[in-house]
Formats: structure tokens, C-alpha cells, sequence
């Protein structure tokens, strides 16, 4: 069984859907000439929306890239290095976005919430004189808290997590200004007050020379969550609420504890991407992060994750993200246009979300 | 399955890395080859990345780049945009390096966050111009700005000759904790020391914006009768308070003063001459002179100064329209 469709999906209004598509496609008594072949193949895409669209970006890529020597830029180490580098942050985002969308609701907080964990963290390595370990355990439980808090607003106060996220992205952001005192707060890597210890700087290292280790980290959650998506009961309870809530009530999953749990996942990889973040750029920022929460959105949406629950990968997510990532890769190589560049990226965008709905359609 | 073949393609970008690295043992030997002689018969891409293409005085500064590199055939000039954020701005640079451009132009977002990819193109041998933003650290070529406290300065100088006998002046400044606002507020203050009958009654911040400084200006108005002297540290923000003053219909009551003086028909130039603003000086946009640096370090094969600090210029209704025809004419 592939992760597809989410295991034991409850899947009310299009159940044979998904997980059954593997069998004869004819009980569906449409289009009773529909080509056997032909049916599958659509499935096939819709299912592999975001790999499909991520090999023929890559491919693209490939035959666009610009060369010089012989060399295909576009190939190079450093320059696939600085992609899987460049994404890690958003991607790191949108692997907690999914869990939140998988149940219906959206987080606007998280770009935010980088801005309050990347200068928090500053300010407790530059300022307070914390260690690295007990800075980044209070920014990511700060960040968990946070997302736990907006989910337990949404689900005891039956508020929409857009408005209650809408408003925790406010907060987050006066938060992160009082802390930094409204000014960024550059990292000095040293010993002693005033310093940064340098063990921080490994943000800015590379595995082997050739592995960032923001791309790492960012493997290292997909991989996990990944994992929890496929083989835990609380992946069968998500699947279940964005499904259909009231039917997911009435079977006894716990509803409530399940949103707080979400939108905490989604606050702690917030809190890490932002930990990230200040390590890349060598300060924390109270405005850093403006917008990510849209560009996280949107890798989750490229990755065929239906914003209306209960359908959806964090496979996808991840191929959404790196397609995103070659995507701007590849358009500045060419020095496409910075405007032309955000007409190509709404364009993706509106493709992945009207394969989407071609799909639900087809169920 | 899925997370199998991305993966996989995570691991293609690895294996490629893998497979690359004998001939790129190399990030060293290549960039010493990529470094091209300089000379008059080369061609030479140059990478102009851009803090922030939505603001008037960085697209006129992108004009500015366009128009000069125009009149050096050897010259390519590409752009970024980083959108006000730092991160897409590293990654900017990063694209630039991998296209093995001849020559960084670059006007940081911010000095911490792009000093190290900034260092990186350096380290590769190429010359790098920076212009109105500093990085941390000397490792860049030149860099080219203005001087926001001489420019305040100025401005204090002006007001000090429009009220030799002393007055009231109300400030409107730019975002709090934005460098160039504490400087144009400093400069301004040494330059009225001249008249000591000269005061600041009310200061509001406008955040730079034409929208916040009419709002803080009929706030200011309100509460201030006497008034004649209003000091903007833009000229967005100047226009936005004479607004507020003609809706009061107090606009012939006070000089409206601003700095930035855009050569462009929504900028300052404009303003003074058409008579809302009684001054504006000039803040270098610095793009002519960052390609006639580049044209020294490539085709001149000569050295330039690590610093180039660009003069203002006052703009009074006497040499808008000059100034601004100047500007324009290439």
C-alpha cells in the first residue's frame, strides 16, 4: 500500500478511489468505453502528481540549463547544493503545513513564527549568553507551544485555524520585534558575552563537502514524517478528521487533542526552520520569514495535497518543494525576468491546483 | 514509493555532486581560469543583484546600471530581484556565481546576512562593487555610497538659511531603527546649530512612506499651530505632509523640506519644481558610478578606491528643471 491516499482513510464521499485504482477501473460504470489503459494512466498522474511535475521540471531543467565549457550549469555541485540548500527552510515548513491542511485547516503563523525563532535565537546566543543546545530546545518548545496554543484556540473555540493562525501571525511578529528589539541582531561567532558559540555556525557547513546541512535537517523531517504518516494510528485519526470531521467524531477519534497536536508539529518546524534560518544568514530577524507561510502552501498544494483535508502526502510536499526550488533555480540561471518569474510560478501554482480538482472530478 | 524516488532525486543531486567532484576538485583552479585577463577586447557578464526592485530609488539605481552599461559594448548586465529578503538574496548571488559571471554589483538587503556570500564571489577572484549598503568585514572590492549625515547635514544648513532668525521645525523620520533615518536626524541637528533659535518641536515617524507621513503630519499639525519648517527624511514622506497641510489649508503657512531628489516624474526633483516642496537633495543612486568602477577593474585593467563616498547636491525651485533634464539625458 502506498502512502498515497493515507492508510485506512475512511475516504466517505469517494471511497474506490485511490488506494483501489490498482484494480480493474470498470465497476465504476463511467464511460463504459473508457480505455482500460487510459484510466489508469490518469490515476497514475494524479496520484504522482508532484513527482511527475517534479522530474519534468528537473528534465526542463537539464535542457534549458545554460552551459559554459562543455558543462551543464545546472548540474554542477555547488549549484545543486545550493538548491536542496535554498528549499530546506520552506520545505522544513511545508512538511508541517501538510499535517495541518491533511485535517482541513491552514497555519498562517509559520513564516512569522521564523521571525520569532530566528531573532530569539539570536538574541539568547548573542545577548543572553545560552549555549547552543538550551537556546535551540527553548526557541523549538517556544515554537511548539505557540502551535499547540493556536490549536487548542481553534478546536475548544470552533474558530477557523485561518483566522486563529491569521492572528497568531500577528502576534508572533509583535513577539519577535519585542524580543529583538525591532532590529536584527547579528551573529558574532566567538567565546565569551557577545558571542555566538561557534558550534552554531555548523548551519553553515556542508556534510562530506557536498550536503548542506540545512538539506540534511529537511531530510531528516521528511523522513520522519513520512514514517508517522504511513504506519501510526495518529496518521489514520488525521486522515479520518480532514476526511469528514462529524464522521470522524462519531467513531470516537479524538478530535480535539489531534488539532493540538498538528498545528504543535507545525510551530516546532516552524521554530526550526527559523533556527535555520538565523544560522544560513548569520542573524535573526523580526522580519524574517515575511511570506513564507504562502510559499509553504504552495509546495503543499504542488504536492497534490487537497486544501480541503484528507487527501494528501508528505511525499508530495517534499517533490512540491524541490519542484519549486529547480523551478527558481532554473528561471535565474536563464535571468528570466524577476516578474516574468512570479507570472511562471502563479502559472505551476494554478496547474497543480486544476489537476486537482480535474482529479477530484475523475473520483 | 514516492518517498522512495524523491529521495532517489535527492540522491541523484548527491551521486552528481559525487560524480562532478574530480573535475571540480577544482572550485580553485576554475576560478582562477574564470577570472578573466582583463583587457579591452574581453566580454564581461556582470551580475547586478538588487535588495528590492519595488522601491523607486533601487529601480532607478537598476536604471541607472542599464543606462550606463549601455555605452560599453564588452558589458552584459543581468539582474535579481531579492524581494526584501535576504535569504532569496544569498541564493541570488549563489545563481550568479554558478553562471561564473565576471563581475558582482550588489546592493545588500542587509550587511550580515549577505557577507558571506558576498565573501564567497570575492574569494573567487571576482570583483565585487557594493553600493549604498555596506557588508560587515573588507572582503569586497569597492564600495559606493552616499553619506546620509552629510546629506542631513545639508538639509539642517538649508533650514538654518530659510530662518535666520529662528523657528519651528516639525520632523518626520524614516522607519525607527533603520540606519539612514538615525543619520539624516544627526546630520540635521548639527546643521541647525547654526541658528540657535532654530527648534524641533515634533518628531513622528513615517516609516518612508507617503501614506504615514500624511497621516503623522495632520497628527502633528493638529497639535503644533506654529510651524514653519517640515523635515522629511524622504520626499515621499515630505509630500505626504504637504497634503495634510493643503487639506488643513496651511500648505502657504510652512516650507516642506526632503531628501532623496529621484530624477523621476513621481520623485522629489519634480516635486521642487512644481513648488510643493521647497528642497530636496540628492541621494546617489550610485549606478553610473558602479559601472564606470567596473569598466576601470575589467577593461582598464586599474585599481579603484575601497570607498567612494558620493556628494549631494541641493535642488531649489532655481535648478530643479536643470537638474532633473541632466539627470535623464543618458
Amino acid at each position: 500500500m502506498s502512502d498515497v491516499d493515507g492508510p485506512g482513510a475512511p475516504a466517505p464521499a469517494t471511497a474506490g478511489s485511490g488506494a483501489s485504482a490498482g484494480a480493474a477501473p470498470g465497476g465504476r460504470g463511467r464511460g463504459l468505453q473508457m480505455p482500460k489503459g487510459r484510466a489508469q494512466w490518469l490515476e497514475l498522474l494524479f496520484r504522482f502528481q508532484s513527482l511527475f511535475g517534479l522530474l519534468a521540471v528537473f528534465i526542463a531543467a537539464i535542457v534549458f540549463s545554460p552551459a559554459r565549457n562543455g558543462e551543464l550549469l545546472f548540474l554542477t555541485t555547488e549549484n545543486l547544493a545550493n538548491i536542496v540548500r535554498s528549499v530546506s527552510e520552506i520545505g522544513i515548513i511545508a512538511v508541517g503545513m501538510t499535517f495541518v491542511i491533511l485535517i482541513g485547516g491552514i497555519d498562517l503563523s509559520v513564516g512569522a513564527l521564523v521571525g520569532l525563532a530566528a531573532s530569539g535565537v539570536a538574541v539568547l546566543l548573542m545577548e543572553n549568553d545560552y549555549g547552543v543546545v538550551p537556546a535551540v530546545a527553548l526557541v523549538l518548545l517556544i515554537g511548539t507551544a505557540f502551535g499547540a496554543l493556536q490549536g487548542l484556540i481553534s478546536s475548544r473555540l470552533a474558530v477557523q485555524s485561518f483566522i486563529v493562525t491569521l492572528a497568531g501571525l500577528q502576534v508572533a511578529r509583535g513577539l519577535a520585534r519585542i524580543w529583538a528589539e525591532g532590529q536584527g541582531v547579528p551573529l558574532a561567532y566567538g567565546s565569551g558575552k557577545g558571542h555566538a558559540p561557534e558550534s552554531f555556525s555548523v548551519l553553515n557547513e556542508r556534510l562530506l563537502g557536498l550536503l548542506p546541512v540545512p538539506a540534511l535537517i529537511f531530510i531528516t523531517v521528511g523522513a520522519v514524517a513520512i514514517f508517522v504518516l504511513r504506519r501510526t494510528t495518529f496518521s489514520r485519526h488525521l486522515y479520518a478528521i480532514g476526511g469528514n470531521e462529524r464522521a470522524a467524531r462519531l467513531s470516537g477519534v479524538p478530535i480535539g487533542r489531534i488539532k493540538v497536536a498538528v498545528f504543535a508539529i507545525s510551530g516546532f518546524l516552524a521554530a526550526l526552520a527559523g533556527i535555520i534560518h538565523a544560522g544560513q544568514l548569520n542573524q535573526g530577524s523580526p522580519n524574517d520569514g515575511a511570506g513564507y507561510e504562502l510559499d509553504a502552501i504552495a509546495a503543499v498544494v504542488i504536492g497534490g495535497t487537497s486544501l480541503f483535508g484528507g487527501r494528501g502526502t508528505v511525499a508530495g510536499t517534499l517533490g512540491g518543494a524541490l519542484l519549486l526550488g529547480i523551478l527558481n533555480n532554473i528561471l535565474a540561471l536563464n535571468n528570466v525576468d524577476a516578474n516574468v518569474q512570479l507570472l511562471i510560478k502563479g502559472l505551476v501554482i494554478v496547474a497543480a491546483a486544476a489537476l486537482l480538482t480535474l482529479r477530484s472530478s475523475n473520483d | 514509493m514516492l518517498a522512495v524516488l524523491t529521495a532517489c532525486v535527492l540522491g541523484a543531486a548527491v551521486a552528481a555532486c559525487g560524480g562532478d567532484d574530480e573535475g571540480g576538485g577544482g572550485g580553485e583552479t576554475k576560478s582562477s581560469s574564470q577570472a578573466k585577463t582583463c583587457g579591452a577586447d574581453g566580454k564581461y557578464v556582470i551580475g547586478m543583484s538588487q535588495a528590492n526592485n519595488a522601491e523607486p530609488y533601487r529601480e532607478r539605481m537598476n536604471d541607472d546600471i542599464k543606462t550606463a552599461a549601455a555605452s560599453v559594448p564588452q558589458f552584459e548586465v543581468k539582474f535579481a530581484d531579492a524581494a526584501q529578503d535576504n535569504a532569496k538574496q544569498v541564493s541570488d548571488v549563489e545563481n550568479f556565481l554558478t553562471q561564473q559571471i565576471d563581475a558582482l554589483i550588489i546592493s545588500p538587503n542587509e550587511a550580515a546576512p549577505l557577507t558571506g556570500v558576498v565573501k564567497k564571489a570575492f574569494d573567487l577572484k571576482i570583483p565585487v562593487i557594493v553600493l549604498d549598503r555596506k557588508v560587515e568585514g573588507d572582503a569586497y572590492t569597492t564600495f559606493i555610497g552616499g553619506d546620509n549625515v552629510a546629506i542631513g547635514r545639508a538639509a539642517g544648513e538649508h533650514v538654518a538659511e530659510l530662518l535666520p532668525d529662528g523657528g519651528n521645525v516639525v520632523e518626520i523620520r524614516g522607519l525607527a531603527g533603520a540606519t539612514p533615518a538615525a543619520e539624516r536626524a544627526e546630520g540635521f541637528r548639527e546643521g541647525i546649530k547654526a541658528v540657535p533659535g532654530i527648534k524641533i518641536t515634533a518628531q513622528a515617524s513615517g516609516d518612508w512612506l507617503r501614506e504615514k507621513g500624511q497621516q503623522q503630519a495632520e497628527a502633528l499639525f493638529q497639535a503644533n499651530d506654529d510651524i514653519d519648517v517640515v523635515y522629511a527624511h524622504n520626499d515621499p514622506m515630505a509630500e505626504g505632509a504637504y497634503l495634510a497641510a493643503k487639506s488643513a489649508g496651511r500648505e502657504k503657512d510652512m516650507k516642506f523640506i526632503g531628501i532623496d531628489a529621484l530624477p523621476i516624474p513621481s520623485g522629489g526633483i519634480k516635486a521642487v519644481e512644481e513648488g510643493r516642496l521647497s528642497a530636496t537633495f540628492t541621494y546617489p543612486t550610485n549606478g553610473k558610478e558602479a559601472i564606470d568602477a567596473a569598466k576601470k577593474l575589467l577593461i582598464d585593467c586599474a585599481t579603484v578606491p575601497k570607498e567612494q563616498i558620493l556628494e549631494t547636491q541641493t535642488i531649489t525651485e532655481e535648478n530643479a528643471t536643470d537638474v532633473y533634464a541632466k539627470a535623464n539625458a543618458g
